[in-house]
Formats: C-alpha cells, structure tokens, sequence
C-alpha cells in the first residue's frame, strides 16, 4: 500500500474569507507513482471527505493559460465535484484535452506565441473537449451541493450558494508552494477576468467565440460587479507580475493577442508596452474605464522599469482584489495523504 | 403510445392518486420540482413507469408519506430569459430576449442518506 499526497483548504472560514466547499489540490506526478489513473485517485481522496469538496490535478511539467491568455507553469489535467464521499457517476468528473501544437493553431490563437518561446518542452492544457463532455455549456463538474466550474476556477456551494474564485494563476502557486492573495474579488479583477482570448478548448469558453478585444461580460456599468462579491485565494502579485512580464516579453501585444485586463495593461506601462486600442471594442473600454483603467489612465506616462522593479513593486503596480491579506501556501494549505 | 404526453395536471393527479389508494393505508404524495410550470406535457412512457415507481414505493410499510421530486437530470439547463415591458393598458410593448444558464445539485442532495435506492434511468443520451 502507498500513500497518495493532496493539498487541501477544508471548507468554513479561512482568516477572512468563506471557502464555501473543500479544494483540493493533486500533482498528477504523484497519482502516476502511486500507479492509479486520474479518476481513481479523485475517488480515493473524495472517500476521505464527507462535505461537498472541488478537486483539481495539475501536470506540473505542462502549460496552460489564463482568462487573458497569459501562459503559466502548471496546468490542470483533471477536475472533479464530490459530495457525501463520492463523486457523481455521470456529471462529477471531467478531463482536460492535451493541445496538439501546429502553426493553424498559433494564427487562430496568437497569445500561444507565448509557448515556443517560454515553454518549448511543455504539453499544452486548457478545457474539456467541448464535443465530449455532458454538461452543456459550462466546464463544470456537479456531485450534490458541490460545484467546480469554469474548468477548476470557480468552487460553489449550490445549496447555501456561497462561491470561492481561484484563479488558475493562484492554483498554480499552490502546487510550487509559493504565496498567495486573498480577500475579495473586487471591481477590477471582475472587470478583467472578462477580457478573454479565443481559444478552440478553452478552460472557460470554448470554440473561440470571443476574439481578444472583446469582453466576454458584455454588462457595460455592472460588469464589475458580477464576481465582485466573492472571496479570490490568488497568485500573490509579484508571482502574477511575472507571469505577465514572461509574457509581454515573447512579444505578445495587450488588447490583440492576449486580454487587456487591468493587470496586464498596468504592467506593459511600465515596460512602455503600448496596447492595440484600436483593437479593443467600446464594450470592453467602457468596462475596464468603469474600474479606472480610462484611456487616460491606459495612455499615461509612467515611469519605465525593469522586470525586477515590476515585480518588486507588484502590490502597488497591479490593481484588484479588496482587503488583501498575504500568506505563504504552507500557512492556509494543509498537506494530506491518503492510503491507496 | 410512445409517443403521447400527459397534461401536467393530470400527472400531478395521476401520482397523488396512486399513493392514496395502493398501500395499506391513505399516504399523501407531494409531487414537487414543477411548481413555475403552469402548462406542460409530460413524457407519457415516462409518466407510466413513474406511475409504477410511485406504486412500488406506496406499497412498503414502513413508508407514509411519499414525494416526487422532479428536477433537472443534466444538472446545468439553458433558459431564455423574456424581459417585457408592458404599457398602461397591460399590453407588451418592448421586448428582449436574453439567454441564462442555471447551474442546479444533482441527485444526490435528496439521496445521500437513503439506504436503498434503485437507479432505473437510462445513461445520459439514450431516452
């Protein structure tokens, strides 16, 4: 018999914050040597856990990409909802499609530029196969009161109908061990999770049905406040700063190949990186002008910085979420094994 | 057969007179799940075999009271969204459609803690 690792946030108050259900966290590397499947391994934590959890698999040694297309160390393979111990049989678990790479796929998706340059040896994972899966429109999996959707980033309880965000940036600081943001989600990060890139498989709307430019909220004055409310454990900013600048140096441009969210567009000012704003449609500019990101604020002369100065002053550079506090992982995430 | 449909009233009826009159004793039977439905037709093989589900159910002794709960077997369904304006008079006079999709629990809220339940659905796609 071997023991199979996790991360877990158990669900209750977190400092601050609700976790309404319990994430878990699982390196797929220690699934393959525990010789189990990826499914197995879900069931065998989910048995441990009487209460609605969110489980979520990383690939350690892939990419994937966030809402605005900023490609990340880490990737999520597999996800799962369970609830009273088990995982519903037809709607509770659901697989990551690997991307194969081809040049078609970097002119439909031109933040992928990102791939060869950063992480040339790496698989590519973002959604489910939107032809395979069950669940209709959302990349959701469901097990009784327990809901992770959006491909793993949005944890919700579906009888008290409390929410956790966890952006896949934030997750895959869990699973380095790194540091963490979390307090609210607040105006802007609502604001920039909506402007998204077009990707065939994407981890949350597939079949590329908005281009960069556009805003997938399309709210106008209340799109700040759609996730607004909701607790966000997130990528400390100095790891989120980086993550950026890794990107914005392959040569990807804000508004035309990857999401000109707050953050993205407050650090290519201080790399005198200037958006397309002519690419980026009035629905999106009226959204992210509501957060403060005006085009004045966007065409503003600041002052230039390295890579290390960004990074450095990541908390004052990059906008979002309301009452941050800072933790290590170790701090919030508990380590855990199970027999298998 | 196959391919007739119950009013929705008449289900409502059809499973409340069921419960009342097949076990031992009168046993109420709450069907729930459709209340925003005010007009509907519903499966009527379907209908049958919950006809038949309700029966068995009414007929074990230590049950009283029985309940069918009908809710959405794939646990996300798309709506329209009809946002109407109306005038002085009632009458609609501006319009527009808008889509939603709701995100509901499965199954396994009203089961969990039952010690016996036989799953005679169909797998997802073969209705």
């Amino acid at each position: 018999m071997s023991k199979l690792k996790y991360k877990i946030i158990p669900e209750g108050m977190l400092h601050s914050i609700y976790i309404p259900i319990t994430a878990v966290f699982i390196d797929y590397a220690d699934v393959k040597a525990c010789n189990l499947t990826m499914y197995e391994a879900c069931e065998k934590i989910a048995a441990t856990i009487p209460g609605p959890a969110g489980l979520n698999m990383f690939d350690m040694t892939a990419t994937t990409t966030n809402s605005n297309g900023i490609m990340l160390e880490g990737a999520m393979v597999c996800m799962a909802a369970s609830d009273y111990g088990k995982i519903n049989k037809d709607f509770g678990y659901m697989e990551m499609v690997e991307i194969p790479y081809s040049e078609e796929l970097i002119k439909e998706e031109p933040h992928l530029k990102q791939w060869k340059k950063s992480f040339p040896d790496r698989k590519l994972y973002m959604g489910p196969d939107p032809n395979k899966k069950v669940i209709p429109i959302h990349n959701a999996t469901l097990t009784g009161r327990a809901g992770n959707n959006n491909s793993g980033t949005e944890m919700m309880h579906y009888i008290n109908m409390e929410e956790l965000l966890l952006p896949i940036s934030g997750q895959v600081e869990i699973m380095k061990d790194g540091k963490l943001e979390v307090g609210g989600t607040g105006w802007t990060i609502s604001v920039g999770i909506g402007m998204v890139v077009g990707e065939e498989y994407g981890r949350i709307v597939p079949r590329r049905q908005w281009k960069c430019g556009k805003t997938a909220h399309n709210s106008g004055e209340y799109a700040k406040f759609l996730k607004s409310h909701i607790p966000i454990i997130a990528a400390d900013k100095r790891a989120h700063a980086a993550s950026i600048i890794r990107a914005l140096q392959t040569g990807v441009i804000p508004g035309r190949d990857i999401g000109a969210s707050p953050s993205v567009l407050a650090v290519a000012k201080h790399m005198k990186i200037q958006p397309d704003i002519d690419n980026i449609q009035d629905k999106a500019l009226e959204e992210l002008a509501s957060v403060g990101c005006t085009m004045e604020w966007i065409k503003e002369d600041v002052e230039e910085l390295t890579p290390e100065e960004i990074i450095e002053r990541a908390h004052e550079i990059i906008p979002g979420i309301d009452n941050p506090k800072r933790y290590n992982v170790s701090d919030i995430v508990q380590v855990k094994y199970v027999d298998v | 057969m196959k391919l007739m449909h119950t009013k929705l009233p008449e289900f409502i009826r059809k499973m409340k007179a069921i419960a009342a009159t097949v076990g031992s004793t009168y046993k109420e039977c709450e069907v729930v799940g459709l209340e925003n439905l005010k007009t509907a037709k519903m499966q009527s093989n379907r209908t049958g075999r919950i006809e038949r589900a309700v029966t068995e159910i009414t007929k074990h002794e230590d049950v009283y009271r029985v309940e069918v709960a009908v809710i959405p077997r794939i646990p996300e369904s798309m709506h329209t969204a009809v946002i109407r304006g109306f005038d002085k008079d009632g009458k609609p006079v501006h319009a527009i459609l808008e889509t939603i999709n709701i995100l509901h629990p499965t199954e396994d809220v009203l089961i969990h803690d039952c010690p016996d339940v036989i799953d005679r659905r169909p797998p997802i796609g073969k209705h």
